[in-house]
């Protein structure tokens, strides 16, 4: 027998204010690991989500303007420089420093062209890449697939598809100059309050044979794929491969996503502080009224030759063991109470964390050790003389 | 009353009282005691008398405001905390009327208790203690599986595995009835041959077994 076996045969003859006890320390940790687990399980989905927000570099012909400037009165610009990309460089930008960032990179080519009598602006897309970094777009049809330049399918923004009357299935022809395509509509893009709902968006090749330019694009949209993009360096080092273009990157979507995850994280913490909080208080009082009714037990230990250090130690060692049970129990439920929250709250489904596990049963047992400074100073005022007297 | 080297206790002008409320009450006034080694002796008084506040001023369960005791001729008031820890350890057995067990510990634990505060590993004393109230049998028994007679003598086994000088004794048999009371002073009456017994009652019958009779009335020695 030791102190140890003494506190645990004790603890366990007490067990309505073992559970009373563990149970504070349950609900506080299975509130922090459900906090911790949904809101991880919601960063995560944000990143995610944020990654089909589009892209975060884009690459174009590298342009220069000149002021046009009539008296006093400005005129505009005229840009000069060469307007396209060589779509047989692109595989080029495999090659610099922070490659395996590159999660897509999506060509383009604008033109305009006409749809009936209407011109419309006409974007070409490599629709694999495209779909990558559009995942969020929302089709009534499906994603258009590549049949060849003279027939294929096409997608249509829902500012064009509404007034003239277009649907998936339609068949329309899209005309420049002499260039004809036949081209049947594979799905509307439903409002995204963006560029897109004025667009007609085929197949690279199809508008490179629409407009004549084979091979070229007219710019590169990259997602760069990390939870801290060096998008800056990264666009230094596209510019670096290709001397004559200009990669900018778009620093805000990232700084939003950041941003985002930020305050997710901050909130995390201020709530498991005061769930950290309440716990110890819970198990302080629970410790102390049960030390109300160990001060005969306490007197008796004191008058067998009992020390204070030994004393406190028990009571350390009590609140220590309500504190693991409470952790490890919590742990398990808060885990639980996340998969059944996440859903309805974050619209995300989380995972276990394990590897919070030993932090949480260590916050606990701290927890509980900290709470049993109260009743340990309590039961050191505790006079053996008097309490054994008045029992 | 004689000093000597078989004076083993030696309680000098000991005063001790206590506040209740806004007013001192002084409930020992100047006692003088002096107990041999291996004498069996009785105090006796009226409720409130000061006898278990003798008993444990004699402990040191509680130190005194005033006088002092010594102990083999070593003055033991103006001991430590940590110094009257060793010394309650090694020294001294309690044993209480309501018997005072753990309630979640079987007999062997309650006697090994001691011994486990004192760091002790060697536990062979716990058997011998209990065999020697007579109770080896009943070790693995809870407190509420046993009768009264059976947890004071667990208390007893208790008080005197460390083996102590003193064995301080109050209302030992006060929860008891009289038969069981008889066989627990019969039982103190037998370890008084290794140590110094100190009883409190106010059962006069019992007293008439020990060596001496001590009486208390109003915090003064009426032997």
């Amino acid at each position: 027998m030791n102190l140890h076996s003494i506190v645990l045969k004790d603890i366990s003859r007490r067990k309505t204010k073992l559970i009373v006890a563990v149970l504070g320390v349950v609900v506080a940790a299975a509130a922090l690991v459900a906090v911790v687990t949904t809101f991880t399980a919601a960063t995560e989905s944000l990143y995610e989500e944020s990654n089909t927000f589009g892209a975060n570099i884009v690459v174009k012909p590298e342009t220069r303007s000149i002021p046009l400037v009539a008296g006093s009165t400005s005129a505009g610009s005229l840009f000069t420089g060469e307007n396209y990309i060589e779509e047989s460089e692109i595989p080029r930008i495999y090659t610099i420093e922070n490659k395996a960032n590159l999660a897509v990179v999506a060509p383009r080519l604008y033109g305009i062209a006409e749809l009936g009598n209407s011109p419309v602006v006409v974007m070409g897309v490599d629709p694999e890449e495209e779909m990558k970094l559009k995942a969020w777009w929302n089709i009534r049809g499906h994603w258009m697939a590549e049949e060849g330049p003279e027939k294929t399918e096409i997608m249509v923004g829902s500012d064009i598809a509404g007034p003239m009357g277009l649907e998936e299935g339609s068949l329309v022809t899209l005309k420049q100059g002499d260039v004809y395509i036949d081209a049947r509509i594979a799905g509307v893009i439903e409002s995204t309050g963006g560029n897109e709902d004025g667009y007609v968006i085929l197949p690279l090749a199809a508008s490179q044979y629409l407009f004549g330019k084979e091979g070229k694009v007219s710019s590169l949209e990259i997602r760069a794929l990390c939870n801290d993009c060096p998008v800056e360096e990264m666009s230094r080092q596209i510019m670096e491969v290709f001397p004559g273009l200009e990669a900018r990157p778009m620093s805000q979507i990232v700084q939003n996503e950041m941003t985002m995850i930020e305050h997710a994280q901050s909130s995390a913490m201020a709530v498991s502080v005061i769930i950290l909080l309440v716990s110890a208080l819970t198990v302080a009082s629970t410790m102390l009224a049960s030390i109300n009714e160990k001060i005969k037990e306490i007197g008796i230990m004191r008058a067998v030759g009992a020390s204070d250090t030994q004393i406190v130690s028990m009571l350390f060692l009590e609140g220590a063991i309500i504190g693991a049970l409470g952790g490890i129990l919590g742990f398990f439920i808060g885990t639980g109470a996340s998969f059944i929250a996440a859903p309805l709250t974050v619209s995300v489904t989380p995972s276990p964390i394990w590897m919070i596990l030993p932090a949480v049963s260590g916050i606990c047992i701290l927890t509980g050790m900290a709470a049993s400074l109260v009743p340990a100073r309590k039961a050191l005022g505790i006079d053996p003389a008097e309490v054994l007297r008045s029992v | 009353m004689s000093e000597g080297p078989e004076k083993l206790i030696r309680v000098k002008d000991v005063a001790k009282g206590y506040r209740i409320g806004s007013h001192e009450v002084e409930v020992l006034h100047g006692i003088n005691l002096e107990v041999r080694e291996r004498e069996f002796i009785s105090i006796m008084g009226q409720s409130g008398s000061g006898k278990t506040t003798l008993m444990n001023l004699i402990g040191m369960l509680d130190r005194p405001d005033s006088g002092r005791i010594l102990f083999n001729d070593v003055d033991i008031t103006g001991k430590t905390q940590k110094e009257l820890v060793e010394f309650r350890r090694r020294t001294v057995g309690f044993v209480f009327q309501q018997f005072h067990l753990i309630p979640s510990l079987t007999a062997y634990e309650n006697v090994a208790m001691p011994l486990v505060f004192a760091g002790d590993k060697d536990h062979d004393a716990v058997a011998s203690a209990l065999e020697r109230v007579g109770l080896a049998h009943r070790m693995d028994h809870k407190p509420v599986e046993l009768s009264g007679g059976e947890q004071q003598r667990v208390a007893i086994a208790r008080a005197i595995v460390m083996k102590p000088k003193i064995l301080l004794a109050d209302e030992p048999t006060g929860a008891l009835d009289a038969a069981t009371g008889l066989r627990i002073i019969s039982l103190l009456k037998s370890l008084s041959g290794d140590m110094t017994v100190v009883m409190v009652t106010h059962n006069r019958e019992l007293a008439s077994y020990s060596d001496r009779i001590v009486h208390i009335q109003d915090g003064n020695i009426a032997e």
